[in-house]
C-alpha cells in the first residue's frame, strides 16, 4: 500500500532548550486508521499541526501523498488543506450560521455553487445521522451532535486524509464510542484517518495501529 | 460613519461655496465693465462730451448712461432692506454714471488702465470703477474656499481613515474564530480578505453618500434661514450644488478611503 504520510527526522522547538518533537520518523499508509497517543504535553497536537502545516518543523521533512509539504509557499497552503478534513476537540463551529452553512464551508471556499452544495451537505449530514437538523443553529445541538456536524464538515469534500485532535475530549464514553465509530465508517470509505487521543479505553476498543509519543519522542515499536 | 460623513460634508460645503464664487467670477467676467461716475450737477453738454469720449475708445463695445433716479431705483431693488436708510437721507445720494462694456475680455490690463487714466483727466469724471478687480477677488476667494475646504476636510478624512481601520480591526477580532475555520478548510487569503475590504468600501461610500444628501439639504435650506440676513453678502456667501464630476469624486473618495483604511487594517492585524 502506498504511503499517505511520511515524516523524516522531524524536530520542533518552540522555545530553547526543550523540544516539542524530537527526531520523529513515521510512515502512515493510505487508507490506514491510526491513533496517536500519549500523555498531555507529549507532542500529539504539535505533530498533527505540522502535518496540516499550521506549524513549520524546525528540522525534517514531511511528505503527504508524495508531495513535500514544507516546500509549499504560504499563499498556497489552502491547496493542501482542501485535501484534508480536520476535526478538533472544541468542534470549531460557526455559531451564528446554520448547520447547513457550517458543513458547507469547505465547499463554499472551493467555489462550489450553492445548489450543488445542498446535495453534498445533505449526504455528509446523513452519514453522521444529522440530516434532519440541517437548518438548525449549532447552539441548539448537543455536544455530541455538534461534534458530528464538525465531522460532516471534515468529510463533505471527500478528503483523502482526516485528522482529528482529541475529537472525543468533551464527550461521555457512549458518545465518544459513537464518534469513533463514525471515523471508522469514514475509514472504510477509503480515507486515511489519524486520531490524537489519550483515552486508553478508546484505544483499547478501536485500535488497529497506535503510535505512542512521550516528551516529543516516539516510543514503543514505532520508535524502532 | 458620522466622522466619514462629516469629513466629506466639510469638503463638499467648501466646494459648494467655491463653486458659487467661481460662478460669480464667470458672470462678472462675461461683461467686463468700467463704470465712470460723473460729477454732480454736470450739464447735459458736458455729460454728452464724457459719453462721447468714452465711446470713442477702441476698447469700448457700448455704453449705458445711468441717470441718478435710475441708480436710486436699482439700489432700492437690489437692497430692499436698506430703503429706509436712503429715504431718511431726504435726497438722492447716487451720482449719474456711464457704464462702458469692454469689447475684448482678454484685453491687457495695462491698455485698459491707460484708458482709465486718460479718462480721469476728462472734465466731469469724478471716479472710475473697474469690475475686473472683483473678478480677480472672486477667483481668489474661490481658490481660498476650496483650499480651506480641502485642508479641513483632509484632516477629517485622515481621521476617518483611522476610524475605518479600527472598525475593520475590531471586526477581524470579533470574527477571529470564523477566520481560523476558513483557513483550516482551505480558504484562500483573498476569500478571507474580500468581505472586509467590501465592508470598508461600503462604510466609506455610505458616509460620502450621506454627506452629499446633507450638502443638498444645506443648499436648499440656507437661503431661507440665513441667506436674507446676510444682505449684500448673500450673493457671495451662497452655495451652488456640486457638479456631477465633483459629486462622483466625493463618492469615489469615500470608497477609496474606506478601501485603504480596510486594507491597512488587514495588513497589520490579519495574519494569514
Amino acid at each position: 500500500m502506498a504511503e499517505m504520510i511520511e515524516l523524516y527526522h522531524v524536530w520542533k522547538q518552540y522555545q530553547k532548550p526543550s523540544w516539542a518533537l524530537s527526531d520523529i520518523t513515521l510512515h502512515i499508509k493510505k487508507g490506514e486508521f491510526c491513533f496517536i497517543s500519549g500523555p498531555s504535553g507529549s507532542g500529539k497536537t504539535t505533530l498533527l499541526k505540522t502535518i496540516f502545516r499550521e506549524l513549520y518543523p524546525t528540522h525534517g521533512q514531511i511528505i503527504i501523498a508524495g508531495k513535500n509539504i514544507l516546500r509549499i509557499p504560504g499563499s498556497r497552503i489552502y491547496q493542501l488543506r482542501r485535501q484534508m478534513g480536520i476535526v478538533f476537540q472544541d468542534f470549531r463551529l460557526i455559531f451564528h450560521r446554520r448547520v447547513f452553512d457550517n458543513v458547507g464551508v469547505p465547499l463554499q471556499v472551493a467555489g462550489l455553487p450553492r445548489k450543488d452544495m445542498r446535495r453534498r451537505v445533505f449526504n455528509a449530514l446523513r452519514m453522521v445521522n444529522l440530516h434532519h437538523k440541517i437548518w438548525e443553529f449549532p447552539s441548539s445541538l448537543s455536544y455530541g451532535e455538534q461534534q458530528r456536524v464538525a465531522i460532516a464538515r471534515a468529510v463533505v469534500n471527500n478528503p483523502r486524509l482526516i485528522l482529528a485532535d482529541e475529537p472525543t475530549g468533551n464527550l461521555d464514553t457512549e458518545l465518544a464510542h459513537e464518534i469513533i465509530g463514525l471515523f471508522k465508517e469514514i475509514n472504510r470509505h477509503g480515507a486515511t484517518v489519524i486520531i490524537c487521543t489519550h483515552d486508553k479505553e478508546i484505544i483499547r476498543r478501536f485500535a488497529e495501529r497506535v503510535v505512542f509519543l512521550h516528551s516529543g519522542k516516539l516510543i514503543g515499536k514505532e520508535a524502532d | 460613519m458620522t466622522i466619514i460623513c462629516l469629513s466629506f460634508l466639510i469638503i463638499g460645503i467648501f466646494l459648494s461655496l467655491s463653486n458659487n464664487l467661481q460662478f460669480l467670477a464667470q458672470q462678472l467676467s462675461k461683461n467686463l465693465t468700467v463704470v465712470f461716475f460723473l460729477e454732480k450737477g454736470l450739464s447735459a453738454a458736458d455729460t454728452a462730451s464724457v459719453i462721447q469720449a468714452i465711446q470713442s475708445s477702441p476698447h469700448v463695445d457700448h455704453v449705458l448712461y445711468v441717470p441718478p433716479p435710475e441708480a436710486l431705483q436699482r439700489f432700492r431693488k437690489r437692497f430692499p432692506q436698506l430703503q429706509e436708510v436712503v429715504s431718511g437721507l431726504g435726497l438722492n445720494p447716487f451720482p449719474a454714471s456711464v457704464e462702458a462694456v469692454l469689447k475684448d475680455k482678454t484685453a491687457e490690463s495695462a491698455d485698459i488702465l491707460r484708458f482709465m487714466d486718460s479718462m480721469r483727466r476728462v472734465k466731469g469724471v469724478e471716479d472710475i470703477q473697474f469690475n475686473r478687480d472683483w473678478v480677480e477677488r472672486m477667483r481668489s476667494l474661490s481658490r481660498l474656499a476650496r483650499a480651506v475646504g480641502f485642508f479641513l476636510g483632509g484632516i477629517l478624512v485622515l481621521a476617518s481613515f483611522f476610524i475605518i481601520s479600527n472598525v475593520i480591526r475590531l471586526n477581524v477580532f470579533a470574527r477571529k474564530n470564523e477566520i481560523e475555520i476558513l483557513r483550516l478548510v482551505g480558504a484562500t487569503n483573498v476569500f478571507i480578505r474580500v468581505p472586509f475590504l467590501i465592508e470598508g468600501v461600503a462604510l466609506g461610500l455610505l458616509g460620502s453618500l450621506f454627506s452629499l444628501a446633507l450638502i443638498y439639504g444645506v443648499i436648499r435650506v440656507f437661503p431661507f434661514y440665513l441667506g436674507q440676513s446676510l444682505g449684500a453678502l448673500q450673493d457671495i456667501v451662497n452655495f451652488r450644488f456640486l457638479s456631477i464630476g465633483q459629486s462622483l469624486s466625493l463618492l469615489a473618495g469615500g470608497a477609496v478611503m474606506g478601501f485603504l483604511g480596510s486594507l491597512s487594517s488587514l495588513s497589520r492585524f490579519l495574519k494569514i
